[in-house]
């Protein structure tokens, strides 16, 4: 699907449920930009800046932030339902 | 109508599944997600015949072969909410004709003749004061996603089995310096582990010591550490900390399946183990929703396929 919205996955190369994340993405063909926050430092104090937490994934979408796997918040944001 | 309706799809699901689809039964298999609880584990050494596998690997693999399987159905993405009893024409041994809808929670039902409840377990809490507080802000669950964030910092892992063992291991990799606190005497994990484990100079190893309250940084936006018990003199302690590792087993996804069948005090589906029968006639339940005493990989495969040849028997006819 297409959407206008800027994406943004927080997270690490050993995490599944980030691994799941990104799976959902592709599956529905949206593009999204990764930010290694195990060894990207600027990009770790962005995300703990914007989620207020450590846990990893962080979704940014435009100006909405999910943290975790949350398929039906993450459908909510971008209008799939 | 199906014959049968797998509700979960970790070990005891995938397993049973595979069972199914080769002995031809009619069966639908409902999950969230595959691959269950160890899906988080970094490493895997116990699953027979893999001499070590991440937990994330193990369950691609074990969805890949049932996923190959002919003729089988998926309903993937969503969760049994609850299950009501309906007339199914059919009957084992000639009784009453008893059947089952389950419904979904994205609103979908589906109706059959047995169910296989194998929807396994959720992470149990600590309980104590600050866990909730501080959940994300440096109280954890998953050492292999989250290990990296506590990098050159100092975390503790509260518990003693394998999936406690094992996050001493993520953490290490990347803390200063790693604590784990284990309730009893003695630890429920594997020996070869434990001992891999206190040769690390960066772990400091608490048994006997029970947390009780987790607190919080000068600033009280993350963890700044924990209170424990030293259970050997009695005394409350305190360490600094800014991480904690909550891995202290699972509680029972069971709640779907209401009155139905017998459950014991931590909600876990008695099961008869030789059959995995539940005390309602056409359910059945295998793996960590059941009150089976030894929780791994391999035995809830193993029940999960008992469970499935009870099964098999029933739709015969009791044969």
């Amino acid at each position: 699907m297409h959407t206008d919205k800027k994406i943004k996955i927080y997270s690490t190369p050993t995490c599944f449920y980030c691994v799941k994340v990104k799976e959902f993405f592709a599956k529905n063909n949206i593009k999204y930009e990764e930010v290694n926050v195990a060894t990207d430092m600027k990009g770790r104090e962005e995300m703990v800046k914007k989620s207020h937490q450590l846990g990893v994934p962080v979704i940014e979408i435009g100006h909405e932030v999910i943290v975790g796997f949350d398929r039906v918040a993450i459908e909510e944001v971008l209008g799939m339902k | 109508m199906y014959d049968l309706i797998i509700i979960g799809g970790g070990p005891a699901g995938i397993s049973a599944g595979i069972y199914a689809a080769r002995k031809k039964i009619k069966f639908l298999l409902i999950t969230e997600s595959f691959g269950g609880q160890s899906v988080v584990a970094s490493e895997i050494q116990n699953w027979v015949g893999i001499k070590s596998i991440s937990g994330f690997e193990l369950a691609k693999k074990m969805e890949e072969h049932f996923m190959v399987q002919p003729g089988i159905e998926v309903e993937e993405g969503s969760l049994a909410e609850k299950i009501e009893k309906i007339s199914s024409g059919f009957s084992a041994e000639g009784g009453p004709a008893v059947g089952w809808k389950v419904h979904l929670k994205n609103g979908k039902s589906f109706e059959t003749k047995t169910i296989l409840a194998v929807a396994g377990g959720r992470r149990r809490r600590l309980g104590v004061i600050g866990e909730k507080k501080f959940e994300g802000k440096g109280v954890a669950y998953c050492s292999t996603c989250d290990a990296p964030m506590f990098a050159k910092k100092t975390a503790a892992i509260v518990g003693g089995g394998n999936a406690a063992l094992g996050a001493v291991k993520d953490l290490s990799a990347y803390a200063d310096k790693v604590y784990l606190i284990v309730r009893s005497e003695n630890i429920k994990g594997d020996q070869a582990l434990f001992e891999e484990i206190k040769k690390d100079k960066k772990v400091e190893i608490l048994l006997n010591s029970e947390v009780i309250e987790v607190f919080g940084s000068l600033t009280g936006e993350f963890v700044g550490g924990v209170k424990y018990l030293d259970k050997k003199d009695g005394t409350s302690k305190e360490l600094k900390l800014d991480g904690v590792f909550v891995e202290i087993g699972s509680v029972p996804n069971s709640e779907f399946l209401g009155d139905l069948v017998k459950k014991n005090k931590y909600n876990e589906v008695v099961v008869d183990h030789g059959s995995q029968k539940t005390s309602c006639e056409s359910i059945w339940a295998a793996g960590d929703i059941t009150d089976l005493p030894y929780r791994q990989i391999i035995i809830s495969a193993s029940d999960g396929i008992k469970a499935l040849l009870s099964i098999k028997e029933y739709l015969n006819g009791g044969k």
